[in-house]
């Protein structure tokens, strides 16, 4: 069942429970009153027949000039009485003390009640006390007020009724103006529930609708919502939930095109010394005259793509297992690594003819010896590379607040600052042909980036093309010792 | 003489490429960027252009665009293996498009294929005393015609267009037969049994233990 159907129904069947439970003690108080009236009215008549009765039999005795009247004579004079006292609306009879029937009028009614005749023989009315009761036969209801009489020293039980079904008739007619009314009430108040339901909860069908949509992969959609304040927050909510899957969405899909570029990247870039290979293994297959000088030439290709290969997968083979296994951090300091590393490089700064020039602070942090090792190598290689014969690189290794910064300074070619956003890229070669030859495959940075991202580094260029490039390693004070 | 322009960034392939030329004595001449392959294609004198699609400065279809006018047939080189990279070069006004890496031979056969489209292959081949007319599908020897079937034919010229290079059976199949056919490596034997029998080029047209055949060129008598 839905929530509206719910709420109208449940609140609903109170309203009517409400109505009808306020209406029927209402008319059941009325009708309690007006047979309270009844009664002292039944009372007062009996009170009137009693003493009417009573009054005939001394009267009688009065004229008769006896002192005791026979009980024959009593009961003619009572019967007399009766007949005499009879009115329309009201009946009266009276019955002697072995409950026989003495006289009656208008009690035909009353008489043929199998319900009178036991109530009759079980009351004992010898206590004076009145008592009533109300015998319904048929549609009609007679008021009976019971009590001892006593004649010439004889008890009687003399009893009066009046008809009282009018107020019986008036109390279901009431009834059922309340229960036409309680149902009219009942229509008009579902209607302007039912409005007022639909109208409140309008707003969460609304965000239903929304909802359903943003599930169905349209992570840009917003819901507009006007409405109570609860629907607003939840809108909201599900609009920040929308923000977040189409972020995370949005994540994934880069993550997906980086892996695909990727893919493609590396696919070339084993195409392209396979093409050499191939072309030269199957030259020296199918010529029929190959020169020394050519056979070495061709075999001098072939083994030089072969090495790019080995590189490359080496590389690869970094790039995809430092993420993957647990490094081993330990307090290491970094003066000692950069001049491992300073060493480790002096061939080829001599081959180049570059000086490198270190500053280090004392500063121990806590490190991956040999991945940090080859991060400083793979980036003073890079400014190495990068520099012309003669010249100078600068490394400086200083704390800068709480954090250790570590610079790498070349004044050598430099790069653009489209290639800078790009250089992290694996795969990205600011000049192709260049690194080509140095035996790049454009890995390396890729490879720093993610040492540095390992020891909770980050890694910043600032270049200008002829001006010379400087890398900045930035290692956060909890890294340091 | 055939020129080919090579236009393609990696030193040693461009290497390889134009030694792969020089056994068939096409000459070759290199161009490493984009744009330096565009002057030189506008330049003229070239009977094909090979095309690198991953240049720098201008790329492939770059290049492709700039130099359309010339009328130079075009054939791209590249690594992309992509179907919509092949189309779009296709439509371009490329004549062919080969995917690295590509084996000598196969490169060579698609070179003829498009020469031979733009006919700017040789016509008449001469070998000795044999002559070949490709157009009239006709062949002298010392004057005189020989009678060879429509294959046997075929296989002569590929051996007289490939002088000096060590051909597979595999390789003469595919070029000959075509890739489609199901035939066996007996059937190239037999062939050029029959070419050796009837031009007489049995020293010449020699067998090469697991390779295949080479037709011995005129210059190394």
């Amino acid at each position: 069942m839905k929530l509206w159907q719910k709420i109208f129904l449940s609140s609903l069947s109170l309203v009517i429970v409400a109505i009808n439970v306020i209406s029927v003690m209402l008319v059941n108080n009325s009708h309690r009153l007006l047979i309270e009236r009844e009664q002292s009215h039944a009372i007062n008549e009996y009170e009137f027949f009693a003493a009417s009765v009573a009054n005939s039999v001394i009267y009688e005795r009065l004229k008769a000039g006896k002192i005791m009247l026979g009980e024959t004579e009593v009961e003619q004079i009572a019967a007399d009485a009766i007949r005499n006292l009879a009115q329309s609306h009201s009946g009266s009879a009276l019955y002697n003390s072995s409950n026989q029937l003495v006289e009656c009028e208008n009690f035909d009614d009353l008489e043929a009640l199998p319900a009178y005749g036991e109530y009759l023989s079980s009351l004992d009315v010898s206590d004076g006390n009145y008592y009533l009761k109300v015998f319904a036969n048929g549609d009609k209801y007679l008021m009976t007020v019971f009590s001892s009489l006593t004649l010439e020293g004889k008890s009687y039980t003399a009893v009066t009724s009046s008809d009282i079904s009018e107020i019986y008739q008036l109390r279901s007619r009431q009834t059922d103006t309340v229960r036409q009314i309680s149902i009219i009430t009942a229509g008009v108040i579902s209607l302007i529930l039912l409005i007022s339901v639909i109208v409140l909860l309008r707003p969460l069908s609304r965000i239903n609708i929304y909802t359903k949509a943003i599930a169905d992969g349209n992570y840009n959609i917003r819901i507009k919502c006007r409405g109570s304040r609860e629907l607003r927050e939840l809108s909201e909510n599900m609009n920040a939930m929308a923000d977040s899957i189409e972020s995370n969405a949005a994540r994934l899909e880069k993550i997906a095109e980086d892996r695909q570029t990727f893919i493609a990247n590396l696919a070339h870039e084993m195409k392209t010394p396979l093409t050499s290979i191939l072309g030269f293994a199957d030259l020296l297959k199918i010529k029929k005259n190959v020169s020394d000088k050519e056979r070495s030439e061709y075999a001098g290709v072939i083994v030089e793509e072969t090495k790019r290969l080995r590189s490359l997968s080496g590389k690869l083979m970094e790039l995809i297992t430092i993420g993957s296994t647990e490094s081993e951090k330990k307090p290491v300091s970094l003066q000692k690594m950069i001049d491992e590393t300073g060493a480790a490089l002096t061939p080829l700064l001599n081959k180049n003819s570059v000086t490198l020039l270190c500053h280090t602070e004392e500063i121990t942090i806590n490190a991956d010896e040999e991945l940090f090792k080859s991060l400083l190598y793979n980036l003073i290689e890079n400014a190495v590379k990068a520099s012309l014969i003669g010249e100078q690189i600068k490394l400086d290794a200083s704390m800068h607040g709480e954090n250790a910064v570590i610079s790498i300074q070349d004044n050598g070619i430099g790069m653009k600052s489209e290639d800078i956003k790009r250089v992290f890229e694996p795969f990205y070669m600011v000049d192709k042909s260049r690194s080509r030859k140095a035996g790049g495959a454009g890995l390396g940075l890729a490879l720093c980036a993610k040492i540095a991202e390992l020891h909770g580094a980050s890694l910043s260029i600032e270049s200008e093309p002829g001006r010379g490039t400087t890398v900045y390693i930035t290692i956060s004070g909890e890294e340091c010792v | 003489m055939i020129n080919i322009l090579i236009i393609e960034d990696d030193k040693n392939i461009a290497k390889m490429i134009k030694a792969t030329l020089s056994i068939v004595n096409y000459s070759g001449s290199c161009c490493y960027t984009g744009r330096e392959g565009v002057e030189e294609a506008l330049k003229g004198g070239y009977d094909l252009i090979l095309l690198d699609i991953m240049l720098p400065e201008m790329n492939g279809f770059e290049v492709m665009e700039a130099i359309g006018s010339c009328g130079t047939p075009v054939i791209f080189l590249t690594a992309m293996q992509d179907v919509a990279d092949k189309v779009k070069g296709l439509r371009l006004g490329a004549e062919d498009y080969i995917v690295k890496p590509f084996e000598a031979l196969e490169l060579l056969a698609r070179i003829d294929v498009v020469l031979r489209r733009s006919n700017k292959t040789q016509e008449i081949i001469r070998y000795y005393d044999i002559t070949v007319d490709i157009s009239k599908h006709t062949i002298t020897k010392n004057g005189s015609p020989l009678q060879l079937t429509p294959k046997e034919f075929d296989v002569l010229v590929y051996f007289l267009q490939h002088q000096d290079i060590a051909v597979s059976r595999e390789r003469l199949l595919s070029n000959i037969w075509g890739y489609e056919f199901e035939g066996e490596s007996r059937t190239v034997d037999i062939h050029v049994q029959q070419v050796r029998r009837k031009t007489g080029l049995q020293n010449r047209l020699i067998t090469i233990p697991k390779l295949g055949y080479r037709l011995e060129s005129q210059e190394n008598k």
